[in-house]
């Protein structure tokens, strides 16, 4: 499991209050029952820890399921390492 | 119990600086929403809204004076004035003033002075705040301030019901008035919530849209924020006789109700609740209603379950109403939105013309209901409702009758 992977599980577990072995890359935000307020709150930990800003409604992005948050994240990160042209 | 009327209406709005320049607009369909030009738009994540353009605050009050009013109070003032000069009303004559009530809504109060305070205390370091602060940002600044320039002295105060505050306001007033208990009433909602603050806490909670306000159509992308106000002046319809008063509408009744569900996602049954009550408080039947002004923000959430609480109260007769959501033009002004489609509803009622959902493309499957997408409709319109359900799940809805 990366490092990322590690730490978006890790804040879904503790904004929704759900069980983290519960959560898996292929499971959607819904089939967790995770609701629209916690989801938002989600986006919003994960963005602060990882000095990002997720795009909203990008369809090169997918925010529904955990797999796809995992990979934006990564996408996002890399972005901000890369060397300034 | 007496007979409730409206005999005065007066707003600044993103349509226009007064309340017949704000319904012609609508009737027009004229949209106000654009890119927003008094923040630096260039951070923002969507950037655009319904401001009020081109209002200039000493244009209507003296600078020494000036000084204790936040824009939203602004607003009110302005809009109170013009209500008060179209009723005609003297509140000299018989002690009137005594017991007339001033009741305001608002979901934020005085944003603008509250941003300017944490702007000085946490970007400039500057601990030392204007004096005049606390006078400025408070909720019931506006409903102070009207009593004092016309000299009020029956019961007033503020209401805070978010997105349905100057509905509650309306209501309270409504009850205020209808017992007895005030013999007139100066009513409305006042929002001036465009701040950095405001617009950024809006964004975070990503219920907003990037285009513009499309209620109840499939392509809508969620709400779009604006400001203003509007403002009313009730009486009993037998005092609005006795002077000659034009008579705007008759207020014939209120409903009001809470989710005690989810803390932003809407209810069918509580909002459904609302609308039963307010046509049972104004003893309407459904099929007396042929317009309903619907809080449809344009949200994914709002607009399918508002319409499914429409088609729940109102059967087989909801195919006749027709519904539309004119934030579409002047956008969300938050506490102050009741108010300013209270002027659209009125506007129906007295023109027999329904105002429409602007920025309409494709209907949804989910909102099956007559929208009067992009352009307004002529028709018989006897009796309106004005729906608003606020986040907090506390809904408040407004019952009207035409008046002949």
């Amino acid at each position: 499991m990366s490092s990322v992977q590690d730490t978006v599980f890790d804040i879904i577990a503790r904004e929704s209050g759900i069980d983290r072995a519960k959560i898996t890359p292929e499971a959607t935000l819904k089939d967790l029952e995770i609701q629209s307020l916690d989801a938002v709150q989600i986006i919003f930990e994960i963005e602060d820890h990882f000095k990002i800003t997720m795009p909203d409604r990008d369809p090169n992005f997918d925010t529904e399921s955990v797999k796809g948050l995992v990979e934006a994240v990564e996408k996002l990160v890399a972005a901000n390492n890369a060397p300034q042209a | 119990m007496h007979r409730v009327v409206i005999t005065g209406m007066g707003a600044v709005t993103p349509l226009g600086h007064t309340a017949v320049d704000t319904w012609t607009a609508m009737r027009e369909g004229r949209v106000a929403i654009g890119p927003i030009e008094s923040l630096p738009r260039a951070d923002l994540r969507y950037g655009i809204a319904a401001e009020v353009r081109d209002f200039d605050p000493l244009a209507h009050f003296d600078e020494k004076k000036l000084i204790q009013f936040d824009r939203f109070t602004q607003f009110a003032l302005v809009a109170a004035r013009e209500a008060i000069a179209q009723s005609g009303i003297d509140f000299g004559a018989d002690g009137l003033g005594e017991n007339t009530a001033v009741v305001v809504g608002t979901g934020v109060g005085g944003e603008q002075t509250h941003d300017e305070a944490s702007r000085r205390l946490y970007a400039d370091n500057n601990p030392r705040l204007h004096p005049l602060t606390i006078v400025r940002l408070m909720a019931n600044a506006p409903s102070s301030q009207i009593c004092i320039e016309h000299g009020l002295h029956g019961p007033a105060f503020a209401t805070s019901s978010a997105c349905a505050s100057a509905n509650h306001a309306l209501a309270q007033a409504f009850a205020l008035v209808r017992s007895g208990a005030a013999s007139a009433a100066i009513v409305g909602g006042s929002e001036a919530c465009l701040t950095m603050g405001t617009v950024r806490a809006w964004e975070a909670m990503r219920v907003m849209a990037d285009d513009t306000c499309r209620p109840f159509c499939k392509q809508r992308r969620g709400m779009v924020l604006g400001e203003g106000a509007a403002m009313f002046v009730l009486e009993t319809l037998e005092s609005a006789q006795r002077r000659g008063a034009p008579i705007l509408a008759e207020f014939a009744g209120a409903g009001m109700s809470a989710d005690a569900g989810d803390i932003v996602f809407p209810s069918e049954a509580g909002a459904a609740k609302a609308i039963s009550r307010a046509l049972a408080d104004a003893r309407l039947d459904a099929t007396d209603v042929d317009y309903v002004n619907a809080h449809g923000t344009g949200t994914p959430g709002n607009d399918p379950t508002e319409t499914r609480a429409i088609r729940r109260v109102f059967g087989a007769h909801a195919d006749a109403l027709a519904v539309s959501s004119t934030k579409s033009m002047h956008a969300h002004a938050l506490g102050a939105a009741g108010a300013i489609e209270l002027v659209a509803t009125i506007g129906a009622l007295r023109n027999g013309v329904a105002p429409p959902t602007m920025n309409f493309i494709d209907a949804d499957p989910q909102c099956d209901l007559d929208y009067v997408p992009n352009a307004a409709r002529e028709m018989p319109i006897r009796a309106a409702l004005s729906n608003s359900f606020a986040f907090g799940g506390l809904n408040a809805v407004l019952a009207l009758r035409r008046f002949i």
